[in-house]
């Protein structure tokens, strides 16, 4: 109804942020804590947490078990290498099946990797703060467990030297996990980064890490004792690959691949091989990624 | 029977209440359901159509209940929100298997008189995949008409709409209206009522503020002043006369003319005829100011 | 009351199948066919070997992973898209619908993953033993059962894939195995009983009788199309606005 013809811009009393302006560390930082948490379920609803509680919580029984078994006289009934192979395994492919989707798929299907790229966040930061975090969050999930294992060991041992054995024993078993972190996540995530569908690449992830699992085992328990076949059936599937190259490094205790004598050297060669393709395959994915 | 009947019908998720004993009968012709986002007009929609279960009060669609009740589509044709089409589908090819899952006799002449209505001929062969927002609405109008439905629901129909597009819509429910129909639509945007319904039914908070014909609604509202613009002969003269008089709360010479605000509407129109002839001042125009609906929308939503 | 329509096959089967999720069911049973036939090649040690590729790796994982993929996705991804909403506003009848996409997921199972099962035992004694075509059954009836849980497990959450990798990975893999009272549950062990009544091969070991099996093994897939059913009917659409 107004007939004037005239505008005005007031002054709101804006102004421009001449003050400090933390830089490309900064953003990778808090895209590495924010996945973390993402990668436990934390900042979002109560459902986004049941996958990896339960996990956690069923990865940490075994240590439990194993402190009422000590404490009742008996020894420690898990050891720090292998920790209880099948739970570990399995958990493991399920945490990370479920969880490395959350952390890649969901930023590809809502379409916000032009937003993070909009910042001075480099092309390779994005996918090396996911990895980091994913990895992390791993190595929570499987050094924790084998904490508690050595504290529920030694709560109920005796004299220095009992705790010092347990300590010595149990640092092979950290860098184990770690081994283990590093190749699962960025497996996982190499695999996740390829569709913005959730279920989609949780199922190729379980699928590939579970399918090549149990070739694996199979291809194991068909060859005979000591041969080539038993020795090398373990190279088809990274859990394997990993076990294979605990036992080059001289871990002693059973696991799912047999002595692996002079092969070992092939495991650890197949272990790096896994790892290279899988952080080139992440960098390649997201040169390109999220303008489409 | 094509109406819809809501008897004190509720919906609440845990402890927010979306939908508050609503109470209210839709009969054919073009209704729009207008109110602020989050008012509930959605739940609203979804319950008519069957896909949510109020939490209390009977609803009825022609007679039965729309929940749990797949023959009511026979009736209903329903275009919700989110976009529901696949796209991996063409268009006619998603109308026509609507066609078929509706039962229709003659699938492929359904939907080639639906597409025709929605003037979508040209693409229709093409993925839905590739179409423009705007024209996945009306390949899902399409498929929503196919089985000449009595009731239509439509929820946000015209998001994504470029303007011409919207006119073309607003015609088409327009004339499927005028043919008996009853056809809801739910809106936040005011013209897009104003224009197409008679009828509105306006939410807020979940509680129905108000019902039936806009400008009937505006002249209930006695509580709040109405504001009339007057042109005569004589703009201060009348001016000076009209402040003397109980029904009117305040006069402004405007270079439009005289803008009266009136507290009683009804008082006021039969003084205003009266003093002029009085006064003999030459009445030219006599216009409300604010009959729009934004108007009324803005009270109500204040209040 | 009509149990299949067309039209929701045909849109089911273009929907779960037409997309590159495709391949994804491929590579396992490729997998499968081309080491049974390597291993035939290399006459492995271990003269039980046929029962464990194809029983330990056939049909304890590649049968449940590929079940449980086509089966989350018939319906699961239609839900998650809201292309269900199309389908439901239409008077076909929820029971319809649910044995529509039923069908269709066993029908892919049993090619994805019974088929190749046969085959690779077909390459892996040498021809239709006993063993090979115990285990066919076996896998058509796996399929039955795994896609109705899989189908119930789709419309009653939206976490069906993970919640779906539990059970088979979790429950059947490493539970059932150890617990005896989870093999009463497992359908993987319905299915086993049912290989092994035709097959008779002690590197089977079903942990549950025959018996038990079949009927446990009906309760469960009419019981899961049931319940999907009644979810189905009750499906709720929230308020966006809202």
């Amino acid at each position: 109804m107004s007939a004037d013809a005239t505008g005005v811009i007031h002054d709101l009393g804006y102004q421009r942020y001449d003050g400090d302006r933390l830089g490309r560390a900064q953003i990778v930082r808090t895209l590495t804590v924010y996945s973390l948490r993402a990668a436990f379920g934390l900042g979002r609803g109560a459902k986004a947490k049941i996958v990896p509680v339960s996990a956690f919580a069923l990865m940490c029984a075994p240590a439990i078990i194993n402190a009422f078994i000590v404490a009742r006289g008996g020894t420690r009934a898990f050891p720090y290498d292998t920790y209880s192979a099948p739970v570990r395994m399995i958990i493991m492919i399920i945490f990370v099946a479920v969880q490395a989707p959350e952390l890649v798929s969901r930023d590809l299907r809502s379409r916000v990797l032009p937003l993070y790229f909009a910042r001075p966040l480099r092309r390779g930061d994005y996918p090396v703060a996911k990895f980091t975090a994913l990895a992390t969050a791993c190595l929570i999930m499987v050094e924790v467990p084998l904490l508690v294992l050595y504290a529920g060991t030694i709560a109920s041992s005796h004299g220095g030297g009992a705790v010092w054995a347990q300590t010595r024993a149990l640092l092979p078993g950290l860098a184990i996990g770690l081994m283990w972190s590093v190749t699962l996540a960025v497996i996982g995530l190499a695999i996740a980064s390829f569709s913005g569908r959730r279920a989609y690449t949780t199922g190729a992830v379980a699928i590939y890490f579970f399918l090549s699992l149990a070739l694996a085992e199979v291809l194991i328990g068909v060859a005979g004792d000591g041969t080539a076949g038993a020795r090398l059936g373990g190279l088809v599937s990274p859990l394997t690959v990993l076990d294979g190259v605990r036992q080059w490094l001289g871990g002693t205790s059973p696991g799912p691949v047999p002595a692996v004598g002079s092969y070992g050297a092939a495991y650890g060669v197949m272990l790096l091989a896994l790892v290279g393709a899988g952080a080139a395959a992440l960098a390649a994915r997201y040169r390109k990624a999220g303008l489409a | 029977m094509t109406s819809v009947e809501l008897d004190s019908v509720s919906h609440w998720y845990g402890n927010v209440v979306a939908v508050n004993d609503i109470t209210m009968t839709i009969g054919p012709g073009v209704t729009g359901l207008l109110g602020p986002n989050g008012a509930g007009k959605s739940t609203l929609l979804h319950m008519i159509g069957g896909f949510l279960e109020p939490s209390r009060g009977r609803l009825t669609v022609g007679g039965s209940p729309s929940w749990r009740n797949p023959d009511i589509y026979r009736q209903i044709g329903i275009i919700t929100e989110r976009d529901s089409a696949y796209g991996f589908l063409a268009g006619a090819e998603f109308v026509r298997a609507t066609a078929r899952l509706q039962g229709c006799p003659d699938p492929a002449a359904a939907a080639r008189r639906a597409i025709g209505l929605v003037d979508m001929v040209g693409p229709m062969n093409r993925r839905i995949s590739t179409y423009s927002k705007g024209m996945r609405q009306r390949i899902r109008v399409a498929a929503a008409l196919v089985h000449d439905p009595e009731i239509l629901l439509l929820d946000e129909p015209f998001n994504g709409m470029d303007p011409r597009q919207r006119l073309h819509m607003m015609d088409l429910l327009g004339r499927l209206g005028a043919q008996g129909r009853t056809i809801v639509f739910s809106s936040h945007i005011l013209e897009e009522v104003e224009q197409l319904s008679g009828t509105i039914q306006v939410m807020v908070a979940g509680r129905l503020a108000a019902s039936g014909d806009f400008r009937a609604i505006r002249r209930l509202m006695t509580s709040r002043p109405h504001v009339f613009v007057v042109r005569s002969g004589d703009d201060r003269r009348l001016g000076a006369a009209l402040i003397g008089r109980p029904a009117v709360n305040g006069v402004e010479l405007t270079p439009k003319g005289l803008q009266v605000r009136a507290s009683d509407y009804g008082a006021f129109s039969a003084d205003i005829a009266g003093l002029a002839r009085d006064e003999g001042i030459r009445l030219r125009e006599l216009l409300p100011a604010d009959e729009s609906l934004e108007s009324v929308f803005a009270y109500l939503v204040t209040s | 009351m009509p149990v299949y329509n067309r039209t929701v096959a045909a849109i089911t089967l273009r929907a779960a199948l037409g997309r590159k999720r495709a391949l994804l069911f491929a590579v396992p049973p490729l997998i499968l066919i081309g080491v049974s036939a390597l291993l035939r090649l290399s006459h492995p040690a271990d003269p039980a070997w046929p029962a464990r590729i194809l029983g330990d790796f056939g049909f304890s994982v590649v049968l449940p992973l590929t079940a449980l993929i086509i089966g989350t996705s018939v319906l699961g991804a239609e839900i998650e898209d809201g292309t269900i909403v199309q389908l439901l506003a239409t008077p076909v009848p929820r029971r319809t619908i649910i044995l529509t996409k039923f069908v269709i997921a066993t029908a892919a199972t049993m090619v994805f993953a019974a088929v190749p099962e046969l085959v690779a035992g077909l390459i892996a004694t040498g021809g239709a033993t006993r063993l090979a075509v115990g285990l066919f059954v076996g896998a058509l009836a796996g399929a039955v059962i795994y896609n109705a849980l899989f189908v119930c497990l789709s419309v009653a959450t939206t976490r069906a894939l993970a919640l779906g990798l539990f059970y088979v990975l979790l429950w059947e893999g490493v539970l059932a195995n150890f617990v005896g009272g989870a093999r009463i549950l497992s359908a993987g062990h319905y299915a086993l009983a049912l290989a092994n009544a035709v097959a008779r091969d002690p590197a089977l070991k079903p942990g549950v009788n025959l018996t038990t099996s079949v009927v446990m093994g009906a309760i469960v897939t009419v019981l899961a199309l049931a319940v999907a059913v009644r979810k189905l009917a009750s499906f709720s659409l929230r308020g966006d606005a809202a």
